[in-house]
């Protein structure tokens, strides 16, 4: 890499090289990557936990199970094939309640609930939240906007081998009879986290 | 010691930031791509035997982790995610034999020359449906060996300390801990290729809570509580 090349120009020209390459020697097509980020844009993505979370909120035994076997309770929900497919082998989601703040971090990689939540924000990739979220949650968590005070309980969850953690977060209280379709549309992937609550915007 | 292990706790740093996207540059779609389908075509699937890929190595997660844990922990940080797995992933190709490095240095001079040329089209369909199918039913850990799990509910355990390795699934910060086992969970759990440190082979795996403040003391939050997924060749009765 010379220096008058710009680090992402140069790293657009040598992925693309890349794929290219592995195209004519017929490891892959030349429509297998755009298929890739297609199933991300379309099929599985936080729509799908914004839809789950609404469901647990006006359903309290959907919520109930939804807590004790993750994947039954999304199997019985209309979604495309595929909840249980990569990355969503083994989901489990928790609760916050008025006792208990939850935060999902993984301190090795990055692992995330795809099916549920679809791919990783840049800030959960960061290597900067993974070493400081599982030793100051709170002080991370009130850089993002969020205040938890340190009189409620926080529990973090490190993402270290088979479950692919999800929240379930507390429903806000001004939205007493709205529609699921309503309730999901403000369930933010963040919220999905812990690293934002759910807000009714102004 | 390898510093990649021991992310979780690092003092000093600078605000995390809270940029949402999942992807800062186009480019970044691109090598994702690239990983899944490497994934999905890897050798150990048993449907890839049928699939008329050019692709014939065995490609998982733990490949691509253990290759970004291999480096220099200083450019670990300095590079960013998706820099990371670009080199490491073009040096597998390389390495592998599937292209030389003077293939890939003028195939990019080509496209730093124009962005724009378009990429070669065709290709066997059998790939990109093993890939989609790959992504609908995912590759599970878990296993149908039957063993006795060696702790129970409630039990308190001392995590060990194993000497390091290359690729490890045990946090840095839980090492010498102890913690309470809050559940068992049901089967048996591989991993794709083993660490050296124990994981490998099916064993258990156990949902241990730890009080932040053992591991941190005073540098850490109160009621703060931790939960991690340990596989039980990491664990010990305490002494």
């Amino acid at each position: 890499m010379t220096e008058d090349i710009d680090r992402e120009t140069y790293s657009a020209a040598r992925v693309r090289a890349l794929e290219s390459l592995l195209i004519e020697k017929g490891i892959i097509t030349g429509e297998t990557v755009d298929k890739v980020i297609e199933f991300f844009e379309r099929d599985m993505g936080p729509f799908n936990g914004a839809k789950i979370v609404a469901k647990a909120w006006v359903d309290p035994a959907f919520k109930q199970q939804l807590l004790e076997d993750t994947p039954s309770a999304i199997a019985e929900m209309n979604f495309p094939r595929g909840m249980a497919g990569a990355e969503g082998e083994n989901m489990k989601a928790v609760a916050n309640t008025p006792e208990v703040h939850n935060l999902i971090v993984c301190t090795m990689c990055s692992c995330y609930p795809w099916p549920v939540l679809g791919l990783p924000p840049y800030w959960f990739k960061d290597p900067t939240f993974r070493a400081r979220a599982i030793r100051e949650p709170r002080k991370v968590l009130q850089e993002f906007g969020l205040d938890i005070p340190e009189s409620k309980r926080v529990d973090v969850w490190d993402t270290s081998a088979q479950i692919r953690w999800f929240v379930l977060p507390e429903r806000p209280l001004e939205t007493e009879g709205w529609t699921e379709d309503q309730l999901a549309a403000i369930v933010t992937p963040e919220a999905m986290q812990g690293a934002a609550k759910v807000v009714v915007p102004a | 010691m390898k510093i990649q292990h021991h992310l979780g706790g690092i003092e000093g740093l600078e605000p995390s930031s809270f940029e949402k996207r999942v992807f800062v540059q186009p480019w970044e779609e691109r090598i994702f791509g690239i990983h899944v389908a490497m994934m999905g075509l890897s050798d150990h699937l048993e449907a890839v035997k049928t699939v008329p890929t050019q692709f014939k190595s065995f490609w998982t997660w733990g490949h691509l982790r253990k290759g970004a844990e291999g480096l220099n922990p200083f450019d670990y940080f300095k590079y960013r995610y998706y820099e990371k797995w670009l080199g490491g992933i073009s040096g597998f190709f390389v390495e592998s034999g599937y292209l030389s490095k003077e293939e890939l240095d003028s195939q990019t001079t080509v496209y730093l020359e124009n962005l724009d040329v378009p990429l070669p089209s065709g290709g066997e369909p059998g790939i990109d449906e093993q890939v989609m199918e790959y992504l609908r039913v995912g590759d599970s850990p878990k296993c149908d060996v039957a063993i006795q799990p060696k702790f129970k509910l409630g039990d308190v355990v001392t995590v060990r300390n194993p000497p390091p390795v290359e690729h490890c699934k045990l946090p840095g910060y839980l090492r010498t801990q102890k913690g309470v086992v809050k559940e068992v969970y049901e089967g048996t759990y591989s991993y794709y290729f083993p660490t050296g440190d124990g994981v490998g082979d099916p064993m258990p795996i156990y949902n241990v809570k730890f009080d932040s403040h053992d591991i941190w003391g005073n540098l850490t939050e109160p009621q703060t509580w931790i939960y991690v997924q340990i596989f039980e060749a990491y664990l010990e009765d305490p002494a």
